[in-house]
């Protein structure tokens, strides 16, 4: 390979400067606003003198009536649903690559079709079926929601990652004695970790993000979570932005955090079905 | 190993060999289970649902209605101009989406110092809750003291500052540069996942046969996306299309229905006006726009692929 001329580069990082800027320059002013005292974010000046820095918003917003109900109602159901979603969506995923099973293709329709529906649409019955069940204003209703929503991805990526491992793999464990369900989970889970991985996170990110099911399916503050929290500060807290940023921070930290760890793979991870097929 | 004791050939019932032949089906039936009855259900029940005047107040009594929900809907002006709205946005959106897209990837392929950081932290704004995308476009753009209106008053353009989501043409920019902002990287990261993937030998023989960047970009790497755009164009179109949060959260629709779209006046009609049928009959007319859009998609892709 040649070397790339300096006047490459310098247009690269040009290029590179303006994507990057629009895209991180909003959360850096969130972060450094969150740190700062209301006179300061009321200034209107861009930076703050080291004296207006301070560690108050964050402890107040803990303060904040059920800011930490929030936080935790999203950890639990956040969670529940990554679990869920791995655990159903790599046994429907064994089943599609491993077994003979009639009607394959459309069941893999059948999974895919739902992601085309107005969510708002299927909100409606939803909410009638939910409450049927008994299940509004619960953490399973919401779990089993979310679940609902991430599985058809997991699925179809788990099938993907299935599918790449050897089959002589699981004929020599069956041999050796081990169990269908063994198969699974010590042949097939060690290898596919990097797709399990992701199809964990994608489906915490959609859990943990959701507003609009929550906003619906949950009725009091024992099952809210951070985006409905976050929408009352907006609308409540009015002018202290101080708090709102800080508020605002502490919904994105276990996603940047979740975020760095599985990064590298997230990127093979969502574009490499797309990539192949 | 494992402990499980060796049942010999003799003692397989009846039960254990269906149980075997069936096993798959088993495996599966969960995750089905979850998706159809929480998503195909509700959506035949909601389409059901458009044909009559169920109400929010009183779910369980309700009577079939015919087409009436659909014909007072043509007719209903906030509906139509959601309608339009959501066009709009879907459209360029995702167009420029696509060419921002195309853009960014060609600019994180290039192997300068410090590419691995600009690819690693790409993805930030797709992971983020939109919620808290809302409150920094919301914060960042307030009248007295958002960033931006700070920044142009330090640039000597006092004058040009507003309250930004409070101007109709200016809200409505923003919930595209909101969609933008969160979705082009993700664009980049495929496309560019895609490009490498391209053989270096096609661009060599390209490079000998004297073709420059732009023909190289046009003959081998656009034909060479085809299916990763197509793939990405169609998730979009459905994305934006089908949001609701940015909208709801950001503006709730307005000023004076400046930023409405469909999903958002459809929210609000089942939840704030309790019209569940009404609403419902919305929804469906999205879920015709949305498959006849994909089948465009799908079609001039597949065009453009061909010639």
């Amino acid at each position: 390979m040649r070397r790339p001329f300096p006047t490459r580069s310098i247009v690269t990082y040009c290029g590179l400067s303006i994507f990057y800027l629009f895209l991180l320059l909003p959360i850096a002013w969130l972060v450094l606003s969150s740190f700062r005292n209301s006179d300061s974010v009321q200034s209107g000046r861009l930076l703050p003198s080291s004296s207006e820095l301070t560690f108050r918003n964050y402890i107040e917003t803990f303060q904040i009536g059920n800011f930490v109900t929030y936080v935790v109602n999203s950890f639990v159901i956040a969670f529940s649903v990554m679990v869920l979603t791995v655990f159903l969506g790599s046994l429907g995923a064994y089943a599609l690559s491993r077994f003979a099973l009639k009607g394959k293709r459309l069941f893999m329709m059948a999974a895919l079709l739902p992601q085309f529906f107005p969510y708002v649409l299927v909100l409606i019955p939803f909410y009638v079926l939910m409450s049927s069940l008994n299940l509004v204003d619960t953490h399973v209703g919401l779990i089993l929601t979310h679940t609902s929503l991430t599985l058809p991805f997991a699925l179809w990526m788990l099938t993907g990652y299935f599918n790449a491992i050897p089959m002589e793999l699981d004929q020599a464990a069956l041999i050796d004695g081990c169990s269908r369900f063994g198969v699974l989970f010590r042949i097939l889970y060690p290898v596919a970790i990097p797709g399990l991985v992701v199809a964990g996170f994608f489906a915490f990110v959609v859990s943990w993000g959701d507003y609009l099911f929550v906003s619906i399916l949950s009725q009091s503050n024992a099952t809210q979570t951070l985006p409905i929290g976050l929408q009352t500060f907006m609308t409540s807290l009015r002018v202290q932005w101080g708090l709102i940023t800080a508020g605002t921070v502490v919904a994105i930290v276990p996603t940047v955090i979740f975020f760095s760890i599985v990064q590298r793979r997230l990127v093979s991870g969502l574009t490499a079905g797309a990539v192949k097929s | 190993m494992s402990s499980i004791p060796t049942s010999g050939n003799s003692s397989l019932t009846l039960w254990q060999s269906l149980g075997r032949r069936s096993f798959g089906y088993w495996l599966i039936f969960p995750a089905l289970f979850v998706i159809l009855g929480l998503n195909l259900y509700p959506t035949i029940q909601g389409i059901l649902t458009s044909f009559t005047n169920q109400s929010l107040i009183d779910p369980g009594h309700s009577v079939y209605v015919g087409l009436d929900n659909y014909l007072k809907l043509l007719k209903d002006p906030v509906f139509q101009v959601s309608l339009v709205h959501s066009l709009e946005l879907t459209f360029f959106a995702v167009v420029l989406q696509v060419l921002l897209g195309l853009v960014m990837a060609h600019l994180l392929i290039q192997e300068v110092p410090g590419i691995h950081f600009f690819r690693s932290v790409a993805m930030i704004t797709w992971v983020l809750p939109i919620i808290a995308s809302v409150v920094m476009f919301r914060f960042m753009t307030l009248p007295n003291y958002g960033l931006i209106n700070i920044l142009l008053k330090d640039a000597g353009l006092g004058q040009v500052a507003r309250n930004w989501f409070g101007d109709e043409t200016y809200a409505f920019l923003l919930v595209l540069i909101m969609h933008l902002w969160r979705n082009v990287p993700f664009y980049s990261i495929a496309f560019m996942a895609a490009m490498q993937a391209i053989p270096a030998d096609l661009y060599e023989a390209a490079r000998i046969d004297g073709a420059g960047d732009w023909r190289q970009f046009w003959f081998i790497t656009l034909p060479n996306l085809r299916y990763i755009i197509l793939v990405m164009v169609v998730l979009h179109v459905t994305f934006t299309f089908n949001n609701f949060d940015f909208v709801y959260l950001s503006t709730g629709g307005g000023p004076v229905n400046a930023t409405e779209v469909l999903p958002s006046y459809i929210y609000k009609q089942a939840w704030n006006g309790y019209a569940l049928g009404y609403a419902s009959a919305g929804g469906v007319i999205m879920l015709v726009i949305l498959v006849v859009l994909v089948l465009i998609c799908n079609k001039f892709i597949k065009g453009l692929s061909e010639q």
